[in-house]
């Protein structure tokens, strides 16, 4: 009896974990689509900012400004954005990969690198690896506010300005559809040149014919600030979409290997409780058939 | 798109990180430029300008009385008009009736107290200041 029991025992717990994990499932794709939703949202702004750059490009006015201008790096700055929960598959793991095989390729360069994390998983997979953290964030969570990333964005672009970085690079979770999601790193500062995608356009545009007030150095003065803070925050939008998917399925094949799992259990202590029976019956029979005699 | 043909409206888009927070029809829209206030009606010429910190006045929206103002306070940002289009490109749009208006008049008087050394925190202050100020003349105003 004790081995159908405790089979029995244990095809309850799977069935209980089983049901955690598709509640965590569903969770997660309820804030997948809110995530998803505010990622949308959010690509107007950077569209507008676009346009307004490629219309300062059209004019022909010179692109020059500090953010643009690749100089030697002596000093880097690397941001890892990680989850603040586990359970999400390699989520966590790809990340932090990237960013060690970064910073291990910064330390062979001998070009010190000022570390930043945020989610509680990256900081405490950094910090066993003997990275030192400088800033480590653990408030951003599904929903990652413009507000709480500006902060952050205005203090790289301070220290750029300043001359304690000359590199700005972002290791997250980029994604690209809810099928492919990829640990990558994404040189923030310099900022890559806004005008890469205009030339052929850039006649079609002509005719729009903008005024700029005040002037359009002036403008993209600051509009390029506005800009990488932009991309920052969508680093942030896309860590936070990337996170909520990842557990989205690693939650989904937990709920399908709990139910194959239940169904082998279910098989195993059928069969263990059959021989019991069996068992039982024959010693019934043995006695009967002992006290005939 | 009908709407857009209509005489004398013209379209205006708030659109800040998050979210495009508005898009409505509207008679004319006052903009804080750096500089100063600029009203823009349908077939303004276009332009691209720069804003400081103030507040956009969105007057006759389709939907509401002729002379229904609706106000929101934005700090700095851009603005995109085109012939038919308002596009108002900010980090930060705060619908007038949502600010708090002695927080802000709290905020000033710490920024007033405050002292900044060196060309650039000093900037910094007055930039900050300015913002400040900007707030609570849209807080205070009462719509």
């Amino acid at each position: 009896m004790a081995k159908a029991r405790a089979l029995d025992r244990r095809r309850k717990s799977v069935r209980n974990i089983r049901k955690i994990t598709r509640t965590m499932e569903l969770i997660a794709t309820a804030r997948f689509k809110k995530a998803m939703d505010r990622s949308v949202a959010a690509r107007d702004y950077t569209k507008h900012l676009v346009k307004i750059l490629e219309n300062i490009a059209s004019v022909g006015a010179e692109v020059v400004h500090p953010l643009l201008e690749i100089r030697p790096t002596h000093k880097t700055a690397v941001l890892v954005l990680t989850g603040n929960r586990g359970l999400c598959g390699g989520y966590n793991s790809n990340v932090v990969r990237q960013a060690v095989a970064l910073l291990g390729q910064w330390k062979s360069e001998q070009v010190p690198a000022h570390v930043s994390a945020s989610g509680k998983r990256g900081i405490s997979a950094l910090r066993f690896r003997g990275v030192d953290l400088a800033e480590k964030y653990t408030s951003f969570e599904d929903k990652p506010e413009f507000a709480a990333v500006a902060p952050i964005g205005k203090a790289y672009l301070e220290a750029y300005a300043a001359g304690t970085i000359d590199r700005l690079d972002v290791v997250y979770t980029k994604f690209h559809s809810i099928a492919k999601q990829v640990a990558i790193t994404e040189t923030l500062l310099p900022l890559a040149p806004p005008n890469a995608s205009v030339g052929g356009q850039a006649s079609q545009r002509a005719s729009d014919e903008y005024d700029f007030y005040p002037s359009a150095e002036s403008i993209l003065e600051e509009i390029l600030p506005a800009s990488f803070l932009s991309r920052l925050f969508k680093c942030f939008l896309d860590a936070a979409v990337s996170e909520q998917v990842a557990r989205m399925v690693a939650m989904k094949a937990a709920t399908e290997n709990a139910g194959g799992l239940i169904k082998s259990l279910s098989r195993q202590y059928n069969r263990a409780r059959q021989s019991q029976i069996t068992g039982e019956i024959m010693e019934i029979l043995g006695g009967v058939e002992a006290l005939k005699k | 798109m009908a709407d857009t043909k209509q005489s004398g409206t013209v379209r205006c888009v708030i659109v800040t990180p998050e979210q495009t927070s508005l898009d409505t029809q509207a008679r004319s829209v006052t903009l804080p430029l750096f500089d100063g206030q600029r009203g823009v009606g349908r077939g303004h010429s276009p332009f691209i300008g720069r804003l400081g910190a103030g507040e956009v006045r969105i007057v006759g929206e389709q939907g509401a009385a002729s002379d229904a103002v609706r106000r929101l306070f934005v700090e700095g940002g851009f603005v995109e008009v085109g012939h038919d289009t308002v596009t108002v490109i900010t980090q930060r749009a705060i619908p007038a009736e949502k600010l708090d208006a002695p927080a802000a008049r709290a905020e000033l008087e710490k920024l007033a107290g405050s002292r900044a050394a060196g060309d650039e925190a000093i900037d910094a202050r007055l930039k900050a200041e300015q913002a400040a100020r900007a707030l609570v003349r849209t807080a205070t105003r009462g719509g």
